[in-house]
């Protein structure tokens, strides 16, 4: 069996440092797994925005820059409906808005641009990034606004007989975890039981015979785009219930392009591995890392949380080009 | 072929002076033939005789500079393959197209979506339609799987099986359409002589069980003339040849073209 | 779960119990379009008795012969019973036969009435119709590609049923009365087996035969109807017949019919059957799948099997026959049962199975022990045709490797000066259907049957066979020598291919070896040993080492048996080339033909009996394309350590 010995020596070595500190005791325990759990939730979220890349990615070919600008879109949409109804019937709504906005992209964008070179759709998604945060300011407004799920903010103390001092937990962040996990189940069994699933799994193996056995690529299209737009509204809800949905989060999600090139740009799998191992990686960089960086070298201060991920990912993309779970041959972009 | 199912009937498609070109290469030319309801109609030609091309073109993958295809009474010069299909013609591919990820049960499914009825929601919730549709389709896709004996890899991804069975699910995959026209890229190639034989008697027991009217292309001559009711000869993209085995095979023109050339 | 059969003398007086008593429970399934289609036992009386129905408005009589064509299935089993009904015979003919060898049988037996199971079997039959002119009706179960046959010969099995549920709505009592007539002395159905010359023999077994061997054996057992067995070789062999006819008739279980040939590994994995039987060859072919896919398998999961298989060796027979194993070792084995066994048999299709045979032919001790460290309960049981299968049977924790068990309840062993083994059993045959000649020599006035088969009860009373009598000599002091019995043995051992033994009428016993080519040099590669081919490969020192050391446990496995002892082999030669059948030296069935290289090597027979060192021979070899050519070499002698029958122990 073929080892590729550079990828199993670069994992080992991300195991180590993510051991190391709770290994030579610099860190209590408790801090540690606390700051472990912070980063694992961050990295649910970028691996809800890297799902979206891949799905459209695997289904359509298309490497849709506008991922990030979906998730501001839907968060404003469902931050400002809110204000005027419950928040269930702004969810409600707001995937309504993101399934329109599918069937808008495959109409105005994919289908005129169908059969062309892959760097003329990515284009077209770039189009698409700077339409949506525009027309989604014009639209929604451009004040930081804010999502309440209605969860209570303030942390939980558990665990406290294991650990000195117990661990501090957002309940809000339990849940949306919980939502995130329950997202991904669904998506599966969606993936593999329905009739739908299997002809988009189809359409992303091979569009040619999709079609030639009455698969409509063009139906394909919008219902992959819907998901997508669906699972950037649940990122987007998330992330703005607890930083208030604001321009940045646009911004932070570009950090899903680190993620899908470490997970592999075909690979829905490698998207949710992918967006933990960054998110808990840069966390540990920045609480663990960052200090012993700054007084070794005596720098300025820290800072590593934004630019870990894109040199993770660039170490990946010089080992396994195709990401840890994707492809060999990835022939578009 | 003088037992069969169904006799041969009226015209089901017919194509009229296609012409195609890319760019300025002429890959059909003025190309005219007639396909009659249950029959097993073969085209052949050296390589680059426009056979493919042929193919896709009735399959809609190409769309002719000039001419139409009449298909059921109805003309059409630009439906895509999802509306072939959808139309009732499916096919087959020559450098297999499976669905690489999939098994071999998932990869025959496929074939029924453009039957399936219930809503993505249905769907999603397995709800009793949707349960009800999927049964029923399964009970279709296990008939063929009977008919082609594929029983032993239900269940195997379809990457994993060796080449002749690959092609076999294919077909299978094609046949779950229930299509009335079905286009065969080449089914032969690649083959052994006891994989051809099995994929010669699959065809003729489809076009006999089923009625599905055959088009096929292929390199083969041997096969071909043993199993077609009647043949069209390309070369160079012009007509040059059609007619029964017997009568294209005695066509001074076939034979300079295609016969006369040492294979 | 024992119901009283008194008076339950035929097969369709059982199946009636049968549907009246457990009517709801399963049968038979049937694998089909994906799914196990159950017949229950109501379904299945209820389909015979219409088929039956059917066959006797076609003109079916008592006495008449249904031939039978075709793989299980429950249509054919039914047709089986339907027969039966009527006072006929159902003569289960090979589904891979040829269509000429179909002729003899059914001109034989006169059959009038055939049932095919598909396409491919009705044109063998169509085939040799003008040689069988009896033959009227041919039925067939499946119909597709059947739908061109015009012959008026043929007609759907549906057809017969449908106007067999109309005869039998007409009439219900009419059947009733057939049935009642039939009587445990009737023939119940008709095997032929294949003589190795000339043509084949038709056993004709009755029910009371049938019934009482099936009984005997599911008592020994305790087979009830919670047993499930798949029956997955052809219904025309006796072995098949018993397990998928005869014993659910009698106890009740269910027999499972699989998808198709290829399926039977995944189909017995879902069915889970409690009861099993496979010839040696089809229990070796599983064994090589499974380490081909151990040998593909990661080094953590190659180490856990190395490992575990090693301790099974050691302890898993012992466990299996409830002798004492140490605790650790017992604890141990209960891991691997975790690791390894479970899945293993899992993977086997075998989770479930309580009682396996294997019979037919000669298993190989390491293949035998393999499946019982495991944890599966396989036996060795001794049968034929002739004898409705069962004679001697492994009882639970008596098992051996080498010899077949103690004769089941009901039979009587005798043996002839000659070893030749004699049975008296209810199981016998009725006779050699239109064969007296043949009936007479096999079946003496007293009602021994005569095996043809060389062998003798050990101290336990078990039955071992050594030999085909025509095989067994005599060495010159009047000491037994079984050579197949010897030669098989020394096969059994990897690096030997072939091996001939030589010593009726001489003072001891000397062997050919052929080696095996790939395990020996495979073997020699792992060592460092060059060499450039066969001859080369045969004349090493090292080689004759090794083949000494398997003669040796050979010698030493001999030694511990009081009949064989004294014919140990005492020397042995590598042969310089292998044995092949274009040089007259194999049969094309891949035999030793004794006699023949006897002849053509009487040089080195000589030297081996006169205790020569070294021989230079000289051989005329044909090749593929007709050539022929001489090969020559000096051969190496060699003697093998014979063990007094007192020190077997230490040795072994």
């Amino acid at each position: 069996m073929a080892r590729n010995w550079p990828v199993v020596l670069l994992c080992a070595a991300l195991l180590v440092g993510l051991a190391l500190p709770l290994a030579t005791g610099a860190s209590p325990p408790g801090f540690y797994v606390e700051v472990l759990l912070g980063g694992l939730m961050t990295g649910v979220l970028y691996s809800l925005v890297a799902m979206g890349f891949a799905l459209i990615f695997k289904a359509s070919g298309v490497f849709n820059f506008a991922q990030g600008a979906m998730v501001l879109f839907a968060a404003l949409a469902v931050a400002r409906l809110a204000e005027r109804m419950p928040l269930w019937a702004a969810i409600l709504l707001g995937i309504v808005v993101m399934i329109a906005l599918a069937f808008v992209i495959e109409r105005v964008v994919l289908r005129p641009l169908v059969n062309q070179e892959g760097i003329a759709l990515f284009m077209a998604t770039l189009g698409v990034t700077f339409f949506l945060d525009g027309f989604g300011q014009t639209v929604w407004g451009s004040d930081i606004y804010k999502i309440d799920l209605g969860i209570a903010k303030e942390p939980v103390m558990v665990l406290q007989g294991l650990f000195q001092g117990g661990i501090l937990i957002n309940k809000e962040d339990v849940a949306a975890a919980l939502v995130a996990v329950a997202l991904v189940a669904v998506l599966a069994l969606f993936f593999q039981k329905t009739a739908t699933g299997r002809a988009l799994r189809a359409v992303a193996d091979d569009h040619q015979a999709a079609q030639s056995i009455g698969i409509p690529l063009n139906r394909m299209w919008v219902i992959v785009w819907s998901v997508a737009g669906i699972v950037a509204l649940v990122a987007g809800v998330i992330w703005g219930s607890r930083l208030g949905v604001q321009f940045s989060v646009s911004l932070v999600a570009l950090k899903a392009l680190p993620v899908v090139i470490l997970g592999g740009l075909t690979s829905v799998t490698g998207a949710i591995v992918g967006g933990l191992i960054i998110g808990v990686g840069e966390k540990m960089a920045e609480v663990f890392l960052g200090p012993v960086l700054v007084k070794t070298f005596d720098l300025a201060g820290g800072g590593i949380e934004n630019w870990f991920a894109y040199v993770l990912a660039l170490l990946f993309l010089l080992v396994r080009p195709q990401g840890l779970f994707g492809e060999k041959h990835i022939d578009r972009v | 072929m003088s037992q069969r199912g169904n006799p041969i009937g009226e015209v089901i498609l017919s194509v009229e002076g296609v012409s195609l070109a890319f760019g300025g290469v002429r890959a059909l030319t003025d190309v005219s033939f007639e396909v009659r309801e249950h029959e097993v109609r073969a085209i052949i030609g050296p390589n680059g005789a426009g056979k493919s091309s042929m193919l896709n073109v009735i399959n809609g993958v190409y769309h002719p500079q000039q001419g139409t295809i009449r298909f059921l009474g109805q003309t059409y010069h630009d439906m895509d393959p999802h509306e072939t299909a959808l139309a009732g013609i499916a096919r087959t591919f020559q450098n297999l197209a499976l669905f690489k990820g999939m098994s071999v049960l998932e990869n025959i499914l496929t074939g029924r979506n453009l039957r399936m009825r219930a809503n993505l929601l249905l769907q999603a919730l397995r709800a009793g339609p949707a349960l009800r549709e999927e049964i029923e389709h399964r009970e279709r896709v296990e008939h063929i799987i009977d008919f082609l004996e594929i029983q032993p890899w239900r269940k195997t991804p379809v990457g994993r099986l060796p080449y002749g069975l690959q092609k076999r699910v294919d077909l299978a995959r094609a046949l779950a359409m229930e299509p009335r026209v079905l286009l065969l890229d080449e089914p032969m190639a690649g083959m052994n002589l006891e994989e051809k034989q099995d994929m010669c008697r699959f065809i003729l027991d489809v076009n006999d069980h089923f009625g599905t009217t055959i088009v096929l292309i292929e390199h083969d001559m041997g096969v071909v003339m043993d199993i077609s009711d009647r043949v069209v000869v390309l070369d160079y993209g012009k007509k040059i040849g059609d007619g029964t085995p017997h009568e294209v095979r005695a066509s001074q023109a076939v034979i300079d073209a295609y016969l006369g050339v040492s294979h | 779960m024992a119901d009283s059969l008194a008076g339950l003398d035929t097969f369709p007086k059982l199946l009636a119990h049968h549907a009246k008593a457990r009517g709801a429970l399963p049968a038979l399934r049937e694998k089909s379009l994906g799914i196990w289609q159950t017949w229950s036992w109501k379904r299945f009386a209820d389909e015979a008795r219409a088929f039956a129905c059917g066959l006797a408005a076609a003109g079916f009589k008592r006495g008449d012969h249904l031939a039978i064509v075709g793989d299980n299935r429950p249509r054919l089993y039914a047709a089986m019973c339907a027969a039966q009904c009527l006072g006929g015979i159902p003569v289960p003919m090979y589904q891979d036969a040829a269509a000429a060898e179909m002729a003899f049988p059914i001109q034989n037996a006169g059959v009038e009435f055939a049932l095919a199971e598909d396409q491919e079997q009705v044109d063998k039959l169509l085939e040799i119709l003008p040689q069988c002119p009896a033959l009227k009706r041919i039925y067939y179960d499946d119909p597709r590609g059947m739908r061109h046959y015009k012959q008026p010969q043929l007609a759907p099995y549906d057809t017969l049923l449908e106007q067999g549920r109309a005869a039998l709505a007409r009439d219900p009592a009419l059947l009733e009365t057939e049935i009642a007539k039939g009587s445990g002395s009737d023939t119940a159905a008709m095997f032929f087996t294949s003589g190795t010359t000339g043509n084949p023999k038709g056993v004709v077994l009755t029910h009371h035969a049938l019934i009482d061997r099936a009984a005997a054996a599911a008592e020994l057992e305790g087979l009830s109807d919670r047993d499930i067995v798949i029956a997955y070789l052809p219904p025309a062999w006796i072995g098949q017949n018993i397990f998928s006819y005869a014993q659910p008739f009698v106890t009740g279980y269910c027999i499972c019919c699989p998808e198709s040939a290829e399926t039977v590994m995944t189909d017995m994995r879902e069915i889970g059957p409690t009861y099993y039987f496979a010839p040696p060859r089809v229990l070796e072919a599983l064994l090589t799948q499974v380490s081909i896919r151990m040998e593909d398998a990661g080094a953590i999961k190659r180490g856990l099997y190395r490992y575990f298989m090693a301790l099974a060796q050691r302890v898993g027979g012992a466990i299996l026959d409830g002798r004492p194993v140490g605790a650790a070792d017992r604890l141990l084995y209960r891991l691997g049962d975790l690791l390894v066994y479970g899945p293993l048999r899992n993977v086997l299709g075998m989770s479930r199975v309580r009682v396996a045979y294997t019979a037919g032919e000669a298993i190989g001790p390491d293949l035998f022990k393999f499946y019982r460290s495991i944890g599966i309960n396989l036996k060795q049981l001794y049968g034929s045709t002739e004898t409705s299968v069962f004679v001697c049977i492994q009882p639970n924790g008596q098992v051996r490797a080498d010899t077949v068990g103690p004769a089941v309840k009901g039979v009587e062993l005798k043996f002839t000066p000659q070893r030749e083994l004699l049975i008296r059993s209810p199981g016998l045959f009725k006779e050699y259907y239109k064969n007296p000649q043949a009936t007479l020599e096999a079946k003496d006035p007293e009602g021994w049957f005569h095996t043809g088969d060389a062998g003798y009860l050990d101290q336990e009373g078990h039955l071992k066979i050594i030999d085909r009598v025509k095989d067994v000599g005599t060495l010159a002091d009047g000491t037994l020598f079984a050579p197949k019995y010897l030669e098989n043995k020394l096969k059994f051992f990897p690096y030997v291919k072939e091996a001939v033994m030589f010593g009726h009428g001489r003072d001891r016993v000397c062997a050919f070896v052929n080696i095996d080519m790939e395990a020996v040099g495979s073997w020699a590669e792992k060592r460092n040993l060059p060499y450039s081919g066969y001859t080369d490969l045969a004349s090493r020192d090292e080689v004759f080492e090794l083949v000494r050391e398997c003669v040796e446990k050979v010698n030493a496995d001999l030694a511990a048996e009081p009949e064989l002892a004294g014919s140990q082999i005492s020397r042995f030669l590598i042969l310089h080339k292998e044995l092949d059948a274009d040089d007259g030296e194999l049969t094309r069935t891949r035999k030793v033909r004794r006699g023949a290289i006897g002849d053509k090597y009487r040089e080195l027979v000589e030297a081996l009996h006169d205790g020569r060192q070294v021989v230079h021979v000289e051989t005329q070899v044909r090749y593929e394309d007709g050539r022929t050519g001489l090969t020559s070499a000096d051969l190496k002698l060699r003697d093998a350590k014979i063990f007094s029958p007192a020190g077997a122990k230490k040795a072994a």
